[in-house]
């Protein structure tokens, strides 16, 4: 009687095959894109999102073609934060268009089809084992989009990843090894910690870890245009063993815009001076370009 | 998994899939040399591990993979509920609204653009075709074609 191995195919539907071909229809649409930076952290709460659609905007603003993959399917947020909730991706001559915020960020949310307050549903599961699949079939979902979406060419795509320190490592690998990673904290020894996870869990990883950047690194007071310590200064933190990108001020007047779509770049453009939140923004940005240029 | 027809000591050849009840596939194997058949018949795990991997189980799975333009994979055969959005579309209060009014009647597609819709992941689809159809309506458009997607897409800022 025949073996396994002596029997030619999968049995018919030829499921390799298929996973194959969905990795090669992900690596043609990720062709046009320059660089892919995946922006996580571990802990939840740091402003990695917030911190990545003002980034975008201000690697537009500086003439970069930007696009962001908000990869949290069941927390999103890029769609508020671009301004395009219930913008749908269209079907275009060549694969998924997405929506563009106004200062031309084209953005994949999840967020742009839910309602709000909506939470996904895997249908299909049996009640009770939900949680057995639901990665596989985020990945999966992640993947279908991936395959789908024609970016059109792009200096930098921004990936906004879900909290999570094994989550971190878990994208960057489904990102692929030409995924570069940046990773947000703030000033705590909490948050840093966290964080220090997600490093760790990265490096049995091929990804380049580009660095990190503190956000909520003091408050920016919209008055008096200072920044004053937002956490207490004697916090015991540890050292990350990595590059810090650059430290991004709370702007409370920001935060209230985020929440409205507007950009950190339209918000200097429209209420005079650059807040240091802008300032610190473009450092970042400068620096993160730099990185993204060295060879591999 | 492969089936042997012990007998003939012959691959079986999958012949067809369908989903047979919620939650369940029907997988039906033939023997070329002796004409036997025979079905598996997948439990819930099994069938959600399918569904979870995004692949199609069917003779031609992989033939409809390659064809699709963007790669658009589907979790099991017979048009059941695999999308996640699916449940939470109907109540949707953003912008486009995802189920227009029964008694209203949608704009007709033309082949070709109805190719481009359902070229792109199904999760998306509802929504994507419910902004198509509503900037069809506001610009009197009574059938859709690739002339209307774009746009719809113009409207959208695309």
């Amino acid at each position: 009687m025949r073996t396994y191995s002596q029997i030619a195919g999968d049995g018919g539907s030829d499921v390799a095959g298929q996973i194959a071909e969905l990795g090669a229809a992900i690596a043609r649409r990720l062709a046009s894109v320059r660089h892919r930076v995946a922006i996580g952290s571990g802990k939840g709460g740091v402003g990695k999102s917030t911190l990545t659609r003002q980034l975008a905007a201000v690697l537009s603003a500086a003439g970069r073609r930007v696009g962001i993959l908000d990869a949290d399917l069941n927390g999103p947020s890029q769609a508020l934060l671009g301004g395009v909730r219930g913008t749908p991706p269209l079907p275009g001559e060549n694969g998924l268009v997405v929506p563009r915020s106004r200062d031309g960020v084209r953005i994949l949310s999840a967020g742009s089809v839910l309602g709000d307050g909506a939470a996904l549903a895997w249908p299909g599961a049996e009640a009770g084992h939900q949680h057995v699949w639901r990665a596989t079939r985020e990945f999966a979902s992640l993947a279908e989009l991936l395959a789908a979406v024609d970016w059109g060419p792009l200096d930098v795509l921004l990936v906004d990843l879900p909290p999570g320190p094994e989550r971190t490592a878990q994208f960057a690998d489904f990102l692929g090894p030409a995924t570069d990673v940046v990773l947000v904290t703030v000033p705590s020894a909490l948050a840093r910690g966290v964080v220090a996870r997600s490093l760790d869990a990265l490096r049995a990883l091929p990804n380049r870890r580009l660095g990190y950047v503190e956000n909520m690194s003091g408050y920016a007071c919209p008055g008096c245009a200072t920044v004053r310590p937002l956490f207490p200064e004697d916090s015991e933190t540890a050292s990350l063993g990595l590059a810090c990108l650059g430290r991004v001020p709370f702007d409370p007047e920001l935060a209230r815009l985020c929440d409205r779509g507007v950009a950190v770049t339209e918000m200097a453009a429209s209420d005079g001076p650059a807040s240091p939140v802008l300032a610190a923004l473009r450092d970042v940005a400068t620096e993160l370009m730099n990185r993204l240029e060295e060879s591999r | 998994m492969k089936f042997l027809c012990v007998p003939c000591d012959t691959p079986m050849r999958l012949r067809a899939t369908e989903e047979s009840e919620p939650g369940s596939l029907s997988v039906v194997y033939s023997c070329p040399q002796c004409g036997y058949e025979m079905a598996m018949l997948t439990n819930a795990q099994e069938t959600q591990m399918v569904r979870s991997l995004g692949v199609r189980i069917g003779p031609a799975a992989a033939k409809a993979l390659a064809a699709a333009p963007t790669g658009e994979l589907a979790a099991a055969e017979a048009g059941t509920a695999k999308c996640p959005f699916s449940a939470v579309l109907g109540g949707s209060t953003i912008g486009v609204p995802a189920d227009p009014p029964a008694v209203e009647v949608g704009p007709a597609w033309t082949p070709e653009a109805l190719a481009r819709l359902e070229a792109i992941p199904e999760m998306v689809r509802p929504m994507a075709r419910a902004g198509v159809e509503m900037v069809a309506r506001e610009q009197g458009h009574r059938v859709i074609d690739e002339a209307v997607l774009a746009a719809a897409r113009a409207r959208f800022g695309m």
